[in-house]
């Protein structure tokens, strides 16, 4: 029996969704199925943000594409508010679209040249008929301020400005929607870092002040950590692992994302990669390996896992993992309890203080 | 140590690109000359009424085929019309079939690579119908063409328009197929935004520049087949003065009267050439760096 769930109805929620490329052979009749996103589902609640990982190529901007309706997907399900967006007619869809918005990973290709910031900002509001011509200025003015740019800023164009001023001024365009979610694809990786702190906490307090939900699309696992609530982590186009950051970051249990969380750099001289670090390239999404699709470069594959394709199973900490052995295998050192420097790296710091101050004050008396 | 500082920017402005143009083109003597040359042939086809001494079509056949000098100052034709009179005519006949004629190239051929580019399923049999207009020899096409549809301004408008519109076509398809696979085009229809609106609010203003330099290049091509078409008799009817005709008028008294034929191509060549000179240093100019 169904019954109405209004309250504890997510904000967005996905199922099985999964989006097959035709690619052309060197002959017309010589079709191949590429298979970018398998079967994936999630949920998105109000406020949340969720953060899909993993490596470049691995579906994740797929099915954030999906999501905004640039890519219809193969199979599956996106339900909105409850409601199917598949299922619905092209004005509702236009309609549940201006809640779903998009920032995009390059500042400098994603904002029309020939447009000024004003236009490009007032322009999705104005299709919507969500502000008049009048109107539209203070509209932009607002949405200016908000992102932490001047209304002075609105006759210019895109390329005058840095790119960290770009992403804001993209931010500022898909906030003109009033949407309640937003596709984050990758919005700090071209960036320089003292800006991607920027606009991450942008991004934090703009959530703070309009109840945003985020799907946060990213290979930076730092800014994932400081994002998001939960995580999902993607392998070959498949959900590996999904649940609360805290449980993944802290005690991750499938191979891959330990694997990820190992090849992340620490920024302590001596430091040791905690496990293997992985081998071998992800392989080609036209010929995904059989059984699990992780196992060619599994350090912790058996027999089972060329054969049978694991599913996602509860496990500790709330979240869902698929791997048939993950209660097998031993705890995770996550790198962030090591992040002490040695003792011989103490003494050898000191040194170089001391040998840097000594040559100071031998300048000085020269 | 401010890293910004030393990041060139990617793009210039259209405004700042537009305004470097004429002060690079100022540079290029060449370019210049042909463009001053230009508007000064321009001009006096346009003021043709005004700055004509004689009446084009005011025949005096004891005057025929004077040579240059005295009252006719580039001497007579063969119905004795005053030869720079009808020159004057003809230049603004000519330039404005060509001008007309590059307009409604340039809209079918931007119209042709834009939806090839857009519409990807649209592409294989557009730019195979390009293809095939292509592959005829323009004079020939435009010839069957004019033929095909009877004498007249419009037809022959029609018919330069729709030869010069293939090569057109490529340009534009080619541009706009890098337009394309930038991310703004994905940002225009993540807020919404109709087909209509796309193309015309991003694809097209982001293709002009490029396919406005091609068509200029074009013109000189168009103008020089519009005189070919009336050398031949398929452009406009006597006693129209069109350049082409004048030519072929004097052709037969080549011997006995050398200044009509001469005088007339003159005025095609260097008209021709100007306009190629001219498109060329454009497309020099407009570096394509400076186009984003």
């Amino acid at each position: 029996m169904m019954l109405l769930k209004t309250t504890s109805e997510p904000l967005l929620r996905v199922e099985g969704l999964s989006k097959n490329f035709n690619v052309a052979g060197s002959w017309p009749w010589q079709r191949r199925k590429l298979s970018a996103v398998n079967d994936i589902s999630f949920e998105i609640a109000a406020g949340e943000t969720l953060s899909l990982v993993g490596e470049s190529g691995c579906g994740k901007s797929t099915a954030g594409r999906m999501l905004v309706g640039l890519s219809t997907p193969s199979t599956g399900r996106i339900q909105f508010e409850g409601q199917d967006i598949g299922g619905m007619s092209a004005a509702e869809r236009r309609a549940v679209r201006r809640r779903i918005q998009l920032i995009f990973q390059d500042p400098y290709g994603s904002l029309n040249p020939r447009m000024t910031v004003g236009e490009l900002i007032a322009e999705p509001a104005l299709l919507h008929g969500l502000v008049d011509r009048g109107g539209a200025r203070d509209r932009v003015a607002e949405l200016l301020n908000l992102v932490g740019l001047g209304d002075r800023h609105a006759g210019r164009y895109p390329h005058e400005f840095s790119g960290g001023q770009r992403q804001r001024i993209g931010i500022a365009r898909a906030l003109a929607v009033e949407p309640q979610l937003i596709v984050c694809d990758e919005p700090v990786s071209a960036l320089d870092v003292s800006v991607q702190a920027q606009i991450v906490n942008l991004l934090q307090s703009l959530q703070d002040r309009l109840g945003l939900s985020y799907l946060f699309i990213s290979h930076g696992l730092s800014v994932v950590r400081h994002i998001s609530n939960r995580v999902a982590v993607m392998y070959l186009g498949n959900i590996v692992e999904i649940g609360p950051k805290t449980a993944i970051f802290d005690r991750p249990l499938h191979p891959y994302t330990r694997a990820l969380l190992a090849a992340a750099p620490v920024a302590r001289p001596g430091a040791r990669r905690a496990g293997t670090p992985l081998t071998g390239d992800m392989p080609s999404p036209l010929a995904p390996p059989a059984g699990c699709r992780f196992h060619p470069r599994c350090p912790l594959a058996v027999e089972r896992c060329k054969r049978e394709v694991p599913v996602l199973s509860h496990a500790e900490g709330g979240r869902l993992v698929a791997c048939h052995r993950w209660q097998e295998i031993p705890a995770f050192q996550a790198n962030a309890s090591a992040a002490q420097h040695s003792p011989a790296t103490k003494r050898l710091l000191a040194l170089y203080r001391d040998a840097a101050t000594r040559s100071n004050s031998h300048t000085n008396a020269v | 140590m401010n890293t910004k500082a030393s990041v060139p920017h990617p793009t210039k402005s259209a405004g700042s690109a537009r305004s470097g143009l004429f002060r690079r083109l100022a540079r290029d003597p060449v370019a210049l000359v042909a463009l001053l040359f230009l508007i000064v042939i321009v001009a006096a086809a346009v003021l043709a009424p005004l700055l004509a001494p004689f009446d084009p079509y005011d025949t005096n056949l004891r005057m025929r085929l004077r040579p240059p000098g005295g009252d006719h100052l580039l001497g007579t034709d063969t119905q004795g019309r005053d030869l720079l009179t009808r020159l004057l005519f003809g230049a603004r006949t000519t330039l404005a079939l060509g001008f007309a004629s590059i307009m409604v190239g340039s809209l079918i051929g931007t119209s042709i690579g834009l939806a090839a580019a857009f519409y990807r399923r649209l592409e294989g049999p557009l730019m195979r119908l390009v293809d095939i207009m292509l592959s005829f020899p323009s004079i020939l096409f435009g010839l069957a063409l004019a033929a095909m549809l009877g004498v007249g301004m419009e037809s022959l408008v029609i018919a330069l328009g729709l030869s010069t519109a293939p090569p057109i076509a490529r340009v534009a398809r080619a541009t706009a197929t890098t337009v394309m696979q930038t991310e703004y085009m994905d940002g225009g229809r993540v807020i919404g935004l109709s087909d209509a609106t796309l193309i015309r609010r991003y694809l097209l203003r982001n293709c002009a520049a490029p396919i406005v330099v091609y068509c200029s290049l074009q013109f000189g091509e168009t103008i020089l087949l519009a005189a070919a078409l009336g050398f031949l008799g398929l452009g406009l009817q006597p006693p129209i003065a069109e350049l082409g005709s004048i030519a072929a008028e004097g052709r037969s008294f080549i011997f006995l009267a050398p200044h009509v034929s001469t005088a007339a191509s003159l005025l095609i060549f260097t008209i021709v050439l100007s306009c190629n000179l001219l498109g060329d240093a454009f497309r020099d100019l407009t570096d394509p760096r400076l186009l984003p």
